[in-house]
């Protein structure tokens, strides 16, 4: 009789061998796409109430802290002090809303690892530290709390870099929001009701929202005109009313419907100067999409920019371009299908500012632990070279003649030489997109900076580049530079 | 191992069980307190006087029984004292009642032997059918003893004693009884069965007449299941049947009936019945049926990937977002809370029970009590694989508790009673 017990017993035992292959298919093999899975609400209901790390600005302001529960001692409460002004790079870390920018980018880091498992404890007794770690990122508390405010009542984004290291000074978005209105228990409501806005405040216009540049691309056209040598600042091209684009009855005519100067000739640096679309349509078909777009991808079009999180593709579609000249011409002044991102355009400036090379943004300078000791300093390697040091020297030299007599008059700042290039593209509602990008003091650039002002701001439909977006880059680089207002 | 070995281990499980209990008010807040020596105390005197017991009335028994299960008593009363307090404290007195049950039954047996089961097979039986159909009594009427329907199942009685009414399921009892039973009938009607026999093809089968038993049980699985909905209990009573059936016999024809029977039962049950559909349904595709059928198995799931191989500790996972989690779903607390380690350790003691009781089996020289071993040990393997199994995916989930795990007090006072018998033979057949 043992032997149909032993049979059986062997059934069984390869019954519970089943189960413990499922429990490690589920518990091993499995557990990283399982504690993944959207509808999975342990990992976000676990960091609820969890201290977490700092978040101080490199001048030192506090932007994202842990505080003890006034009501429960053993949990902890985020605070935002940067408030709307630091949201979009900030972030928020919500149990209800998932989290997002910085909060999201480095949870691994801010987040406590110290859970009280057996894994946790056996690293704190081989001296690891659990305890959350902190960012201090490159963002000048004043710079950025200024350019909120310059933005205020206007939909738009500035970004301002150091053109050298390409540490990011600011990085605004408006319309904002209060990152800390969507932790409370309401915040399902709040979320809901930023998602109904239609100014779409959650949106990051700054770095996560691409847009038609406008003439501002020029500055990408000029260098590659100067760096092939296939035109220098006093090459003449003729001067029309109207560029006719190739194989087509259309035109590209200027802003105010005349010639650029004479309507004989005129000089690749007036042309520059005055934005005339004329010139840069015809130069852009003479350079040929594929030297632009060398150029342009040099200075992070079409590709991966490292940074915290991901950042839209800026757009030259070279391939497109390159048997098209009607629309490489309209692309050459930045309309079309060019866009960019506010953070691709200051780059384009800094690119200039550094002599020509791209440097590649950050916004994460230092790691630090519980006891302020250095974790990791982050640098991080240029993009690479947009241009020679001679094109870039003399593109910053044309950029300063259109402060000081073209159409960046308004960027002006007294007692500093300034330089830049102004932009106003079409919107898809019809409304301009004004830009500013520029970068100062040319001599020793310390700041490069791309202000946009989407739908034309306060003043709408006359809206240009030069207008509205111009005077709040010289604001923002006089407060920069230290001469006051 | 020894006596002091078998004391040592009852007294590991005393200590895993207070430091759970601490750990899980740590989490919570808490500190030291009355629950962590109440817990310590109440499983040192459940289980200690149980081994007192059995050095008293089975004193050649296995010292290898004890200390696994009051290990696995230990991880289950640690995740339901966690997933709610009350039903912790509850447990405790039911540990205390269950406690009392296995020596009341190592009493008993110690003045008559497991032989008394076998003279009294049939009233054993009667009892036993009584005790399964009492649930099926009106809810409503007058009598103190009353049936109650309760999450679907008609499997609970209640007894009201004036100032408060207990509820009970006496299947955990009868489920006792029926294997008390069977091994005893097949005890003497083995030569019968064994040798009255047709050879087809690879299959060796019974004469027609030797079926009936098989039939009958086949019956009353099937009447249980229509009369209480309650698929787990009937699939483990015809299970246990088959299984002891064939290890009396060695005839695979039962094996191969047995099978046909229950795949004729399972299609017909699931084109009958709305809850079967529903457990298969959850069953086969759990993620796709999130919202309604699959949501306890899909957050069962999520509760072990998440707990991943150390578990987040006592009190700081979530198990409670899982519906009836104290009951059909301690697994997969365990899981959630102490991982990966937890779970294996958890099979590797039950696999170790199951051995120790198939031993005692193996080494049984009489044939009744070689049975009564091994089908006792049956029913409490297939019933720890089936929900085990439900939680996993390997079988549909069928809702009955996993043996001293669960929160439940007829399933801890019919599984020590469980113990107590085996512990029993162990003694009776070590000369």
């Amino acid at each position: 009789m043992n032997g149909p017990v032993r049979r059986l017993s062997i059934a069984l035992f390869a019954g519970f061998f089943v189960l413990l292959g499922a429990v490690t298919w589920f518990q091993v093999i499995h557990a990283d796409s399982l504690k993944a899975d959207p509808r999975n609400p342990r990992p976000a209901l676990s960091e609820r109430g969890k201290e977490r790390g700092l978040i101080v600005t490199i001048d030192g302001e506090v932007v994202a802290q842990s505080v003890e529960d006034p009501e429960d001692p053993r949990s902890f409460a985020r605070l935002y002090p940067g408030g709307e002004a630091f949201a979009h790079v900030v972030g928020y870390n919500s149990f209800i809303v998932g989290d997002s920018a910085l909060e999201n980018a480095y949870a691994p880091e801010l987040r406590s690892r110290r859970d009280l498992t057996i894994s946790d404890l056996i690293a704190v007794m081989l001296g690891r530290d659990l305890r959350p770690q902190s960012l201090e990122i490159t963002v000048d508390s004043d710079l950025q709390t200024a350019a909120y405010q310059a933005l205020a009542g206007q939909t738009g984004a500035i970004v301002a870099l150091d053109p050298s290291s390409g540490a990011i000074l600011a990085a605004v978005s408006s319309p904002s929001f209060d990152p800390e209105a969507l932790l409370g228990a309401d915040a399902a409501e709040v979320w809901d009701a930023l998602l109904a806005d239609p100014a779409s405040p959650l949106s990051d216009r700054a770095t996560r929202e691409i847009f038609a540049p406008g003439s501002s691309f020029k500055t990408v056209v000029t260098a590659t005109a100067l760096d092939t040598g296939d035109a220098g600042p006093e090459t003449k091209f003729p001067d029309p009313v109207a560029f006719q684009l190739p194989g087509s009855t259309a035109t590209i005519s200027n802003a105010n419907e005349r010639v650029c100067n004479d309507g004989v000739s005129v000089t690749l640096l007036r042309a520059f100067v005055r934005s005339c679309n004329t010139i840069f349509a015809d130069l852009s078909v003479r350079l040929g999409a594929d030297d632009i777009g060398i150029t342009a991808e040099a200075m992070g079009f079409n590709r991966d920019i490292p940074f915290p999180w991901f950042v839209p593709h800026a757009v030259f579609p070279v391939d497109e371009l390159r048997n098209d000249p009607a629309a490489l011409a309209q692309s050459g002044i930045g309309e079309r299908d060019v866009r960019a991102t506010p953070l691709h355009m200051a780059m384009v400036a800094a690119s200039v500012a550094n002599g020509g090379v791209t440097p590649t943004p950050f916004l994460v300078s230092r790691i630090f632990d519980a006891d302020g000791k250095t974790v990791e300093q982050i640098e991080t390697a240029a993009l690479g070279r947009a241009m020679a040091p001679a094109t870039a020297s003399v593109l910053g030299q044309m950029m300063e003649r259109v402060v000081t007599e073209g159409t960046g008059r308004l960027a002006a700042v007294p007692g500093v030489r300034v330089a830049g290039k102004t932009g106003t593209s079409q919107g898809p509602d019809g409304l301009p997109n004004p830009w500013f990008i520029g970068f100062a003091p040319v001599e020793n650039p310390t700041i490069a900076i791309a202000v946009l002002i989407e739908g034309g701001g306060s003043v709408g439909d006359s809206a240009s580049g030069g207008s509205v977006a111009a005077p709040i880059a010289s604001e923002l680089i006089s407060l920069w530079m230290g001469v006051g207002p | 191992m020894t006596r002091s070995a078998s004391g040592a281990t009852i007294l590991a499980a005393s200590v895993l069980a207070a430091f759970g209990v601490t750990l899980v008010n740590f989490a919570k807040g808490g500190n030291v307190d009355a629950q962590t020596a109440l817990t310590f105390l109440v499983f040192a005197i459940a289980f200690g006087s149980v081994q007192l017991a059995v050095q008293t009335w089975a004193p050649r028994a296995t010292p290898l029984l004890i200390g696994p299960i009051a290990a696995l008593t230990a991880i289950g009363f640690i995740e339901v004292y966690r997933l709610d307090p009350v039903l912790g404290s509850l447990q405790r007195w039911w540990l205390l009642i269950a406690a009392g049950f296995a020596v009341l039954t190592l009493m008993l047996l110690a003045k008559s032997s497991t032989e008394i089961f076998r003279r009294y097979r049939n009233i054993t039986l009667l009892v036993s059918m009584v005790l399964l159909l009492m649930p099926t009594l009106p809810t409503g009427w007058a009598f103190p003893l009353r049936g109650l329907e309760l999450n679907g199942s008609r499997i609970w009685i209640v007894l009201d004693v004036g100032f408060t009414s207990l509820q009970f399921q006496p299947a955990e009892i009868a489920k006792l009884g029926l294997v008390i039973y069977m091994a005893a009938y097949l005890a003497d009607h083995q030569r019968a069965l064994r040798e009255a026999h047709r050879q087809i093809g690879p299959f060796r089968f019974p004469e027609p007449r030797q079926l009936v038993p098989l039939l009958v049980t086949w019956g009353l699985s099937i009447v249980i299941l229509i009369s209480q909905r309650d698929l787990g209990a009937s699939i483990l009573l015809f299970a246990g049947f088959v299984l002891l059936l064939y290890a009396a016999t060695g005839t695979t024809g039962y094996l191969a009936l047995g099978g046909l029977l229950t795949a004729v039962a399972a299609v017909a049950s699931y084109l009958a019945f709305d809850h079967v559909q529903r457990r298969v349904t959850a069953w086969l595709a759990p993620f796709e049926n999130y919202q309604d059928e699959g949501y306890q198995i899909a957050q069962g799931i999520f509760a072990l990937g998440t707990g991943s191989l150390t578990g987040s500790g006592p009190g700081l996972g979530r198990p409670d977002l899982i519906p009836n989690a104290a009951t059909d779903f301690i697994f997969a607390a365990v899981g959630e809370e102490l991982g990966f380690a937890g779970t294996v350790s958890v099979l590797a003691l039950y696999t170790l029970v199951i051995a120790v009781g198939l031993g005692i089996s193996f080494r049984s020289r009489d044939t009744f009590r070689k049975l009564l071993a091994a089908g006792l040990t049956f029913v409490f393997a297939v019933q720890t694989f089936l929900i085990i199994g439900g939680i996993l995916r390997i079988v549909p989930l069928t809702g009955i508790p996993l043996p001293f795990m669960s929160y439940g007090g007829s399933a801890l006072v019919g599984n020590m009673m469980l113990i107590a018998i085996l512990l029993r033979i162990s003694h009776e057949e070590s000369a």
